[in-house]
């Protein structure tokens, strides 16, 4: 019986997960790109959706546009990997928080209403620094 | 001497950035409106404030901010700068006191809504009804919730066709004109839409 509790509360998680509003949507694709989420990776197209833990990938040649809730906008150039860790948009309880990590590759960054309202919860992380979005536009390269 | 001194050091900063160019690093453009806000680079190696456009530094902190050439920007950036999306745009409508009826100015604004959205790819809309504090909080609540409803409703019927539509209200909660509780303000009675 317990068990039985534990497989529907999994099984609840999991649909609640799938279910999940998307927090952004892909733009514009060009050559190979991928959004995984939750594990499952799909080749990205314009309208995939983008969730909260989605890593956004490129190949060679490729480039990505995703616009976000908040009217964040992100580009990729070519061989690029970043990660939406955490995505917070309720302007109504004061719940703001956009926190990104690009892995490697190239970006350009258009903040968003997240940024406006509350510029020191917006980061994107790389792996040898944090650059903190005080409301602007910016690019970023990451050499692996 | 002393400018001999001064051109040295600016070529070794040029040089320094054009060998960064070859690592990681930041770089700041101005805002599509024109304006220029900054980021805070926080490193291993220290910590900079970039508030200048076309200025960049290292990721890790290491140097002081100085200017990117074009060049540089081009060639590390020109894919991710060419797939940027089309910016998001916002629209205000305001509402005759109490109800769900647009003023007059805002209903001729919708045309121009269906239109633009018709021109983005998936576009996805937000409707946000939000009301003035005149009232209880709760009325307010279901009131902007009305608001929005309807404005979807009118929009639809008049042919906006979306990728993916949030309808929401905000209530009392966001004014857009700070104002003390029970407070009529013609600005605060408002639908945001916004198309992205």
């Amino acid at each position: 019986m317990r068990r039985w509790a534990i497989f529907a509360t999994l099984l609840c998680a999991t649909l609640v997960r799938a279910d999940a509003v998307p927090i952004g949507y892909v733009k514009n694709v060009t050559g190979n790109a991928s959004v995984v989420t939750a594990g499952l990776s799909q080749k990205a197209e314009v309208g995939s959706p983008v969730h909260v833990g989605s890593v956004l990938r490129t190949g060679p040649g490729a480039s990505l546009g995703v616009t976000f809730k908040d009217e964040t906008v992100m580009s990729f150039g070519p061989n690029t990997e970043l990660t939406v860790d955490q995505y917070l948009y309720e302007p109504s309880q004061g719940k703001l928080r956009m926190n990104s990590k690009l892995a490697k590759g190239s970006m350009n960054y258009v903040s968003g209403v997240i940024a406006k309202l509350q510029p020191d919860a917006v980061s994107v992380a790389t792996p040898t620094g944090v650059i903190g979005v005080r409301g602007t536009q910016f690019l970023l390269k990451v050499e692996e | 001497m002393r400018k001999t001194v001064s051109v040295l050091l600016f070529l070794a900063g040029i040089t320094l950035l054009a060998g960064c160019g070859s690592k990681s690093y930041v770089v700041l453009l101005e805002n599509p409106d024109g304006s220029t806000g900054a980021v805070v680079v926080k490193g291993a190696k220290g910590e900079q404030v970039i508030d200048q456009a076309r200025q960049g530094a290292a990721v890790d902190g290491s140097a002081k901010p100085a200017a990117v050439a074009e060049a540089d920007i081009q060639r590390d950036f020109s894919s991710a700068m060419a797939a940027r999306p089309l910016l998001p745009e916002r629209f205000l409508l305001y509402f005759e006191s109490g109800g769900a009826q647009l003023t007059a100015e805002s209903n001729a604004l919708l045309p121009k809504v269906i239109e633009n959205a018709a021109k983005r790819p998936a576009v996805d809309v937000s409707i946000i009804g939000h009301t003035d504090t005149q009232g209880r909080a709760d009325q307010n609540e279901a009131l902007a919730l009305k608001r929005a409803q309807a404005i979807a409703e009118l929009i639809k019927k008049k042919g906006l066709k979306v990728h993916a539509l949030s309808v929401e209200s905000h209530g009392e909660r966001n004014l857009l004109i700070k104002t003390a509780d029970e407070t009529s303000e013609p600005r605060n009675r408002r639908v945001e839409i916004s198309l992205r």
